[in-house]
């Protein structure tokens, strides 16, 4: 089969298998009515194992079918975003799928095989050990999902060959260096704004206003005010040791590349649309540090994967890389 | 920004960073008004001690290249790159002067004697 038939096959087999999910998931209640209550349990005790919520049956039929299709066109959207418009679909589609598909069609035979044949929701059986076993295959469906996406992108080959990349003089008796910071102020609002908000909480709970479990709602946003933090300014740095890349006021964490782990450097002008949204992005063709739309440091590594980064100056960056590594081998 | 540090000049090693960071400022890789990386950072691109860039950095601030503004860090000066590149010549012409065997004194003195 050629390259471009299997990935027409996988993207029919992921609409397939969305439709069909779809379909079951809707159809599996009214098609068992006659065996089943009024009103179907649909929620259970997690000490007890006794049913303690239900839905009309109607409901129970729509609910999970509009849950999926919300799932569905969400993950449609990403991709549209992403613009992988070549037909193979990335691994974490594939998983995020494959694994909610799976657990929704779970629950809902979990809870139709509880209810059947019982007068009443409050007499619809245990559906513990279903629970457990439909987690576990939706865990291997989603990981083989991954897998197989994984495996079909090691096989295409790497488009743009590694070519010679922008190069520079480098006069013997000279230090060349090269150093570049980017930042993105509306990343460093949203940190400023989640952190005030945790501290809110956290100050509220503290003085007794709210109960606990509001209080754990700080937690959250403590965490994305760290992350948005560290995603909000960026510093890179060439030498002779490689390239540096920092992130955050802190710098750090940070990554580093030796000039032998570095095949070739190139300028790109990319978008956060094209590689799936703002700060550290990884898609299957590598990692990608989005700040701000433009010109982006772009590096092949010696395991053939991408990475790069938004940074002014990146041309200097790349011939400076490309000349250190052609030195550094010679 | 793109720094080239001279290691073969026999210089003070703080005089070869302000010298790499005034050839950075004329040939436009930093434009007046433009904020210099942290000393921290400077230090480890280069390799070279932070107290040792920081001394290069207040000669040329001393010199009008640089300004230090607190809470904005150290910014390149108005008009710094014109500026840069006039006292390079001023410095080669004292080198020249100091070659032929004449002092700076004896070059302010002729500097004073053009109308």
């Amino acid at each position: 089969m050629t390259d471009r038939g299997r990935r027409s096959t996988t993207a029919w087999g992921t609409v397939g298998w969305c439709v069909g999910v779809l379909v079951l998931l809707a159809a599996l209640p009214p098609a068992a009515s006659s065996r089943l209550p009024e009103r179907l349990a649909t929620h259970w005790n997690a000490g007890s194992g006794r049913p303690d919520g239900s839905m009309p049956l109607w409901a129970a039929a729509l609910f999970p079918a509009l849950v999926w299709a919300v799932l569905t066109a969400v993950v449609a959207l990403a991709l549209r975003r992403a613009g992988t418009g070549s037909g193979a679909i990335p691994g974490w589609a594939l998983a995020g799928l494959g694994f909610g598909g799976v657990m929704l069609l779970g629950g809902q035979t979990s809870i139709v095989r509880a209810n059947l044949d019982h007068a009443d929701w409050h007499d619809a059986g245990p559906v513990t050990s279903w629970v457990v076993g439909t987690l576990v295959v939706a865990a291997t469906v989603g990981a083989l999902g991954f897998l197989a996406a994984q495996r079909a992108l090691a096989q295409t080959p790497a488009q743009a060959p590694p070519q010679d990349g922008p190069a520079l003089d480098l006069p013997a008796g000279q230090r060349v260096v090269w150093l570049a910071h980017t930042s993105n102020p509306w990343l460093q609002a949203i940190s400023a704004v989640t952190g005030l908000l945790a501290i809110a909480v956290a100050v509220g709970a503290l003085a007794g206003l709210t109960d606990s479990p509001v209080a754990l709602a700080a937690t959250p946003f403590a965490l994305a005010c760290v992350l948005v933090l560290g995603c909000s300014s960026v510093q890179a740095r060439v030498t002779e040791r490689g390239l540096d890349v920092t992130f955050g006021p802190l710098r750090w964490p940070g990554r580093h590349w030796a000039l032998e782990d570095i095949e070739s450097a190139r300028t790109e002008n990319l978008t956060p649309a094209q590689v799936g949204g703002w700060g550290y992005r990884l898609s299957g063709l590598g990692t990608t540090v989005m700040l701000r739309g433009g010109e982006c440091l772009v590096i092949r590594t010696a395991r053939g994967k991408d990475f790069g980064v938004s940074v002014d100056d990146a041309e200097h960056a790349a011939a400076l890389l490309n000349s250190l590594s052609a030195q550094h081998t010679r | 920004m793109l720094l080239r540090l001279d290691t073969a000049s026999s210089s003070p090693l703080h005089e070869q960073v302000a010298g790499a960071i005034r050839r950075a400022i004329a040939e436009g890789e930093c434009v007046p008004g433009d904020r210099l990386p942290p000393a921290r950072d400077l230090s480890r691109a280069l390799d070279v001690n932070v107290n040792t860039v920081l001394r290069g950095l207040r000669a040329l601030r001393d010199e009008g290249v640089l300004e230090f503004r607190r809470g904005r860090g150290v910014t390149v000066a108005d008009g710094a790159d014109r500026r840069s590149a006039l006292l390079d010549r001023v410095r080669d012409l004292v080198a020249d002067a100091a070659h032929l065997g004449y002092s700076k004194n004896d070059v302010i003195e002729m500097i004073r004697e053009i109308p």
